[in-house]
């Protein structure tokens, strides 16, 4: 007769991971699953300042869906076309954040609303401008930095792709950080000495840690 | 759960002529493993990365709780090598080494399968590091592994030395995989709960 305690052993673990797994995807990342019980200790801690201007009044914060003409709330993440940049863009509640780098030197922060069609613009403090439409899961379009244009198109992203910041002063010195996780894995970030930019050691992507300068820092998801 | 006793003494070869069926004892298991670890890995791959999942009360990150399970499953697996060694004669133990064997191994079984299904469900397998590349492959080799090892034990005279082999890779898969991923953790960002 065949020992069954070993097959035992195997069934439990994989029964143990059928569970896990559903439980996964019933309490899922989905805003609108929010079926009460235990609440997910840690659902990517949203930007721990709330924007102060909100252009919906809408009742609840996370099971209010976003206002009908408004696309939906999504991270997109690709390059530019000559390959030479990343592009970030973050939509929420009809608001954008995007985030040009090329991972050396250039960088920018650009913020905007988009349209109902989908179609944004987006500026800079230092005149960049972004022109995009959002088309199914992409969003395509030009970043004018000034002295010259890019074209680029950015997929949907999910976590941890995205765009990330982490700002913190280190030994005097005020460090801004900026990464975009490309879907494939891939970082393409910036971190700003005093203003003085160089390319930026890696994030961690699951926490976000990064260190910089040996210090620990804690590059966090943005949203508009 | 019927204890065999002849679980650690079988050091002959088996004293028969190998015979056509005895094939599929080894094949079987080996088939198995390599169908888990391809498919764990076909999964991680394929599968879009949720990036969360849910965490335990009381961890500050999932990091942290999978740090956790995987450091107890690592403790269980050291049990589960000294366990061997006396089972197997080669250390002084008591009577129940064999109980202990089975089920040290069971508890870090159990305990690396939540930090499995972490892995693949919200990160995938990633390559994009050295570090995170072995810590993908070997664990998916890992529980490939402890499949043919569970399915070998059902086996009865296989030569003397095939399990402590494929029980030595389970090890050596493990401590791999924990080395890379909590250990990893721990020095990056403190021992944390």
């Amino acid at each position: 007769m065949k020992r069954s305690g070993p097959l035992f052993t195997l069934l439990g673990g994989l029964l143990l991971a059928l569970v896990m797994l559903s439980l996964n995807a019933t309490t899922g990342t989905s805003p609108t699953a929010s079926g009460g019980g235990e609440p997910p200790a840690t659902k990517v801690s949203p930007s721990p300042e709330p924007e102060p201007t909100k252009p919906t009044a809408s009742p609840g914060p996370s099971k209010s869906p976003p206002p009908p003409s408004a696309p939906a709330n999504a991270d997109y993440a690709g390059r530019t076309d000559d390959d030479s940049s990343a592009v970030a863009v973050s939509l929420r509640d009809g608001k954008a954040i995007a985030y040009f780098c090329d991972g050396r030197d250039q960088e920018s922060w650009l913020k905007g609303d988009v349209k109902a069609d989908g179609t944004m613009r987006l500026t800079s403090q230092q005149g960049g401008v972004l022109n995009g439409e959002l088309k199914g899961n992409r969003i395509s379009g030009t970043v004018d930095m000034g002295q010259q244009e890019y074209g680029f198109t950015a997929d949907k992203a999910l976590k941890p792709s995205g765009l990330y910041r982490a700002t913190e002063s280190v030994r005097g010195a005020e460090i801004d950080g900026g990464w975009i996780v490309l879907p494939d894995g891939q970082q393409v970030g910036i971190v700003k000495r005093d203003g003085t930019p160089s390319a930026a050691p890696r994030i961690d992507p699951e926490t976000g840690a990064v260190t910089v300068d040996g210090q620990q820092l804690t590059a966090r998801p943005v949203q508009p | 759960m019927t204890v065999d006793p002849n679980a650690a003494t079988q050091d002959f070869p088996s004293p028969e002529p190998a015979r056509r069926p005895q094939a599929s004892r080894y094949l079987v298991p080996a088939l198995v493993a390599g169908a888990v670890a391809l498919a764990l890995g076909a999964y991680g791959k394929v599968h879009e990365p949720a990036g969360t999942a849910f965490n335990l009360a009381g961890f500050s990150s999932t990091g942290a709780v999978k740090s956790w399970l995987a450091t107890g499953a690592m403790g269980f697996a050291v049990v589960q090598f000294v366990s061997a060694l006396m089972v197997y004669g080669k250390l002084p133990g008591p009577s129940w080494a064999g109980v202990l064997h089975r089920w040290s191994g069971r508890v870090a079984f159990l305990a690396a399968v939540p930090v499995a299904v972490h892995c693949l469900y919200a990160l995938g397998y990633q390559t994009y590091e050295t570090r995170v590349l072995w810590h993908s492959l070997l664990g998916c080799f890992f529980f490939g592994a402890f499949s043919a090892k569970m399915l070998l034990l059902r086996s009865e005279r296989l030569p003397g030395w095939l399990l402590p082999i494929v029980g030595g890779l389970v090890f050596a898969a493990l401590t791999v995989v924990w080395l890379t991923s909590a250990l990893w953790f721990f020095r990056t960002f403190g021992v944390t709960t």
